[in-house]
């Protein structure tokens, strides 16, 4: 259980940082909070030659809003994000996920956006961006580019980021008083990686729910919305019959598969349950008991 | 938070004439392991050591056809490769310990050589400058390995078609035993009715906080090996490693020995007088394990020679020491392949050798158990009387048989322990061992345990068929003191430490049943289900002077516990225990025993424990819940011999009567004139003067301690109430009661610790503790994302109640340590079947399997 030998990098600007990414392309990582990816080479299943430790780069530490939208620079550690009033106003989902991300030691060092480039299927912070509809920005020593949520998971810890990319921070729309959201999760223990999990939110006008996202996460090998379940409540008022029947189509429409933590028939009832809880949740934070 | 913990008295303080034994004493131990002081075996890195790491076998089951390490050789940094079989010439093979009727145990070697048998299997061993090295030289190496049948399961293991791990065995069962007490066939014939069930449990790893590991110093001058290892029988391993290590200058020395004619007759004649002094104890050994063995291999008697401990001489002996250790639960009392290896490693190369063991490798083989499976027939009375109790016991012992404790001795004691603190007329056991390609099963914690689940769940069973209540079964059948027989049915004797009965009865009292009712009603309306279950078992802790002839002829060798004080030419009081505290806070217990026999404060006593060059022999160590009746016993009479020496010296030099003095706060007075006291260090000088021993012990007494009474039981019933989330089939306990009875508590607050400790590895072994290889022995719970060990999160608040059922005899603490464990599954898994209204068969109820057995969902 001892890494590789490997070269290590710690530039103090983007540009070296861009420069050595450039320069190593394949053969580097970019180490951030490393709570996943030290355990990953100290396994020996990750190999890196070239580490590039970001954390002295100044430029990736902001908790900022623009327009209401709340932007996260690559270096904020979830427990930052956690404790972070504008977190809490501009974009309440992120900040109701971040408790359930590993235990507080880990969210000391580990950071949202590695989270997010990281892309495990069943963590949290994936699965609020698709929710939220997130856009991840990304640099390289050529340029930099945006990519929505929807578009960035790709599989298993595969995204749409190149080696040669960094990804340097995350935008979540800005958020409405008629908006409502919950994170809702089922994990074997406190802090474990959820058997499977939900980031839900509705806007609701006039009473009836405007629009929705559900996203799965521990389910499938990216986190994934089902439309389905969302055209269901989409144009209704907020029922606990109506979210069960959202609930029956999540259980109908996802196929997840069995491990040793949960058989696929738990997961379905389980994304069921966590559908009917986190839209009930949900619609209570706007004032609608449901 | 404990109540009252805070509030203890501290150990140099002496609550006047109250004494520190039976006070919530803070431990001694805690400041140095909070502040990272600890004497850890991995906090020793001494100069020039090298670093050892082990290729494992990523494969279940295959051959091994060729093996390469010239490229991890030549890797710079690299110090010395061995492959398995150079180690395995280097070394002995580890000899069965435990023998018994009907079963066979294989021989086999440190390394593995010609085949692996699991995934972690040894296979080479690399020394380097340090383990970063060591392990990118692992990657090296290249070995060649074809592939062969896995066995995974215990119904893989029953079926003889498939490819043998062990050439000699017969087909992978490695016994097949059979012990009856009573008329079995009589008692099943006349019973009104006849309950069958099978119940399965699957594995589980002890998992200490620190994993195993051991440093090996090598003498440069004499040779001598030195080691330091997390053992919990550093004494045994003393021995291990002298036999094990080819020693061809004893066994050399042997054969000229006996070429000498003066010495060969002096030798038969003292064989002769041997056999006199000890023929009954001969007579009464059973020697049909011997033949079970040797029917299958004879190699056993070429290594004997070598191996006995006789033919070695002192300095073939290494020293073994252990410090501190960061928790075993048994897994450390075994020897280890490892251990082995290394030490042969650090002989053959003259070089200091330091191999800590990483969490994956602990995962795959640092000592796994339990995974065994049940066929339980009760023959009861419509009254629900008990009358015999049948169990076909399978035990899944993985591939290499522990040494010295394999799964035979845990049917040995299965033979004694099953029919539990009840009255049964008639009891038979039929258990069978069989080899699967896992990690080696270990002694875990109570490691007969199972027998307790497997009763209990029955008898909810029973309870069920027969529309009686659960409590008041028990409380029909269950030994009581008016009627108590003299002895168990399996043997062993009894008194009134058999204290089940008043456990059970005092338990009873504190359930409410009418709230239960209205709680069971409160969660039903929630979409959850709560349930009660109760369990109740004894333990041998140390057990009655014929429990270990009851387990097995000739094992006298655990009846007693050595121990010695000292008191030093300054007037220092040592006292030296072979016991190897892992976590239970000896240090702390033993200087209240000895403070308080000594009339001093606590900081006044020094522990010695762990050195074998300073301690006497133990096989056990630590281990079988002794360190409180045993550990402690011998610690107090020792102490209080010493304590009478220094009076009788004292009295002389104040010139009193021995008789009238007394010892408080460390002052040796006349009693009721403290102002004329005198100190230990006067009275220690007096004698160093009059000796003219200016440096060492003037006083010292070395001493064996055996126990009190018929019975030295001790006992417990939990209660588990268990509320379960019918939508998640997420678990909560909402409530979980322990009413033990460990006679007199030395300290409740350490004594609290271990009830909890074990009752929370209960929990885990039930709710989240699986070690899951699947069909093909692929490990998957090879790290901690898989192998889920309860947090704080997950255990409840426990409430513990103690009944201290006080002997005749002094010295009377009865063990303590595993019985949480022991009851805990059962209890839970009762309240799970009373939750959902369904009797569960298995032990470990993930929320998944909670569901399906609700019908909520499909398996
Ligand atoms: C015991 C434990 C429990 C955990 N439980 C949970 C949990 O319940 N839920 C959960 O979501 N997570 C959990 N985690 C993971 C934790 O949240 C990590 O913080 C997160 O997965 C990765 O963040 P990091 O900053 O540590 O990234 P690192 O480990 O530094 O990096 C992870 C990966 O992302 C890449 N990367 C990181 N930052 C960037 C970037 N800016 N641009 C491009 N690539 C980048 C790295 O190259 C690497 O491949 C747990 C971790 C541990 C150790």
């Amino acid at each position: 259980m001892k890494n590789p030998p490997f070269n290590y990098h710690r530039p103090a600007t983007l540009t070296e940082a861009l420069d050595l990414l450039a320069a190593h392309g394949d053969d580097a990582k970019v180490l951030a909070g490393g709570q996943s990816l030290l355990p990953v080479m100290a396994l020996r299943l990750g190999r890196p030659d070239h580490v590039v430790d970001i954390a002295a780069i100044d430029e990736l530490k902001h908790i900022a809003t623009a327009s209401g939208a709340l932007s996260l620079g690559a270096m904020v550690r979830h427990a930052q994000a956690e404790t972070s009033p504008m977190v809490a106003e501009h974009a309440p989902v992120v900040a109701a996920a971040l408790p359930h991300v590993g235990h507080r030691a880990i969210r000391n060092r580990g950071t949202v956006v590695g989270s997010i480039a990281h892309a495990d299927a069943a963590a949290e912070m994936p699965a609020v961006c698709l929710t939220l509809g997130a856009t991840l920005h990304l640099a390289s020593a050529t340029g930099t580019r945006e990519i929505a949520a929807a578009d960035f998971f790709l599989g298993f810890f595969t995204t749409a980021a190149l080696p040669e990319e960094l990804v340097t921070s995350v935008t979540f729309p800005p958020w409405s008083a008629t908006s409502g959201g919950a994170v809702v999760e089922i994990s074997r223990r406190h802090g474990d990686y959820a058997m499977c999990g939900l980031a839900c939110a509705i806007d609701v006008a006039d009473g009836v729910i405007e629009s929705a996202a559900l996203s799965f996460f521990g389910v499938a090998s990216t986190p994934i919305r089902v439309a389905e379940a969302e055209a269901i409540v989409v144009g209704q008022r907020p029922s606990p019959a109506l979210f069960a029947q959202a609930a029956e189509v999540v259980a109908d429409v996802l196929s997840p598969d069995s491990d040793i933590h949960a058989t696929a028939n738990h997961r379905r009832q389980i994304a069921a349950v966590l559908t009917r809880r986190g839209l009930a949740q949900s619609a209570d934070q706007i004032g609608i008991p449901v | 938070m404990t109540p009252g913990y805070e509030t203890g008295p501290t150990s140099d303080r002496q609550t006047s004439g109250l004494g520190f034994v039976g006070q919530r004493v803070k431990r001694v131990e805690d400041e140095r392991f909070l502040i990272g002081k600890g004497n850890f075996v991995a906090d020793l890195t001494p100069d020039g050591v090298h670093h050892a790491a082990f290729l494992r076998s990523p494969f279940a089951h295959a051959r091994i056809l060729s093996i390469d390490v010239t490229a991890a050789a030549a890797l710079p940094g690299v110090t010395r490769v061995f492959t398995a079989a150079e180690l395995n010439a280097l070394t002995n093979p580890i000899p069965p310990f435990f023998m018994a009727d009907g079963v066979y145990t294989p021989l086999y070697s440190c390394m593995s050589e010609d085949k692996v048998r699991h995934m972690g299997d040894p296979v080479a061993l690399v020394l380097a400058e340090s383990r970063y090295v060591a392990e990118d030289a692992l990657e090296l190496i290249e070995v060649d390995y074809e592939d062969l049948q896995p066995t995974a399961t215990i119904d893989q293991g029953l079926d003889t078609s498939r490819e043998q791990l062990w050439e000699l065995a017969d087909g992978n069962v490695l016994a097949d035993t059979s012990f009856e007490f009573g008329d079995v066939d009589k008692t099943f014939a006349d019973a009104d009715r006849i309950i069958t069930r099978t119940f399965e449990c699957p594995r589980q790893t002890n998992q200490p906080m620190e994993t195993r590991g051991c440093i090996v110093l090598v003498d440069p001058d004499s040779g001598h090996l030195e080691l330091h290892n997390t053992s919990q029988a550093p004494h045994f391993l003393k021995w291990a490693i002298a036999a094990l290590l080819v020693n061809d200058g004893a066994v050399r020395n042997l054969s000229t020995f006996l070429r000498n004619k003066e010495r060969r007759k002096a030798f038969s004649s003292a064989s002769k007088e041997f056999l006199k002094t000890n023929i009954d104890k001969l007579k009464s050994s059973d020697p049909a394990g011997q033949k079970a063995q040797l029917s299958k291999d004879k190699s056993m008697l070429r290594h004997q020679a070598r191996m006995a401990m006789g033919l070695l001489a002192a300095e073939d002996y290494p020293t073994v020491k252990a410090g501190d250790i960061g928790g075993a639960f048994g897994s450390k009392g075994s020897v280890a392949r490892e251990d082995i290896a290394v030490a042969a490693a650090a002989k053959a190369t003259g070089l200091s050798v330091k191999w800590i063991e990483d969490r994956v490798e602990n995962l795959l083989d640092g000592g796994q158990a339990r995974e065994e499976r049940f066929t339980v027939s009760m023959a009861v009375d419509e009254d629900g009387t008990f009358r015999g109790l049948k169990v076909d016991a399978v035990l899944d012992q993985g591939a290499y048989p522990a040494f010295p404790i394999s799964g035979v001795a845990t049917l040995l004691f299965w033979k004694v322990y099953m029919p539990g603190p009840y009255d049964f007329g008639a009891f038979q056991l039929n258990g069978k061992i069989v080899a699967t390609n896992k990690g080696k099963v270990v002694p875990y914690r109570g490691p007969w345990a199972n027998e307790t689940f497997m009763r209990e769940r029955m008898i909810d069973v029973v309870a069920a068929e027969l529309g009686m209540d659960p409590g008041e079964l028990r409380a029909k059948n269950v030994l009581r003191e008016e009627t108590m027989p003299a002895a168990l049915l399996t043997g062993p004797t009894l008194d009134e430490t058999m204290s089940v009965a008043k456990t059970l009865d005092h338990a009873l009292s504190l359930i409410d049943n009418d709230q239960l009712a209205r709680d069971k009603a409160a969660a039903r309306e929630r979409g959850h289900r709560l349930g009660l279950g109760i369990a109740s078992y004894h333990e041998a802790a140390p057990g009655p002077p014929n429990f270990f002839e009851s387990i097995q002829p000739g094992s006298d060798m655990f009846l007693y516990e050595d121990g010695r004080a000292e008191i030093q030419a300054d007037g220092r009081i040592v006292m030296y225990t072979s016991q190897s505290p892992h976590g239970q806070s000896h240090q702390t217990t033993y200087k209240q025993v000895a403070a308080d026999e000594f009339g001093v404060s606590m900081d006044d006593v020094e522990i010695v424990w762990g050195d074998t060059d300073r301690t006497q022999f133990s096989f056990l160590g630590t281990g079988g819940s002794r360190g409180g009746p045993l550990g402690a016993g011998v610690m107090r009479v020792t102490a209080r011999e010493l304590r009478r020496q220094v009076a009788a010296v004292a009295a002389d030099m104040i010139e009193a009567s021995p008789d009238d003095i007394e010892i408080v706060d460390g002052n040796i007075h006349v009693a009721g004139v403290p102002s004329r006291g005198i100190g230990y260090r006067a009275v220690a000088a007096k004698v160093a003067r009059e000796t003219g021993i200016a440096d060492g012990p003037v006083f010292a007494e070395s001493m064996k301690y055996e126990g009190v009474g018929n019975g030295g039981w001790s006992t417990a019933t939990h209660v588990a109430w268990v509320d379960i989330d019918l939508e998640t089939g997420m678990v909560e306990i909402p409530r979980y009661l322990v009413v033990e009875d460990c006679g007199p508590i030395i300290n409740p607050g350490i004594v609290d610790g271990q009830v909890r400790g074990g009752v929370a590895q209960g929990i885990g072994a039930v709710f989240y503790e699986r070690h899951h290889y699947d069909d093909d022995a692929n490990l998957q719970s090879g790290t901690y994302m898989d192998y889920l060990i309860p947090t704080s999160m997950e255990i409840p608040d426990i409430e513990i109640e103690h009944l201290e059922t006080l002997t005749a005899g002094e010295n009377d603490a009865r063990g303590v340590g595993e019985g949480g464990m022991i009851g805990a599954p059962a209890a839970l898994t009762n309240a799970v079947s009373d939750a959902l209204g369904v009797q569960v068969l298995e032990q470990y109820l993930p929320p998944h399997r909670l569901l399906e057995l609700a019908g909520v969902i499909e398996r």
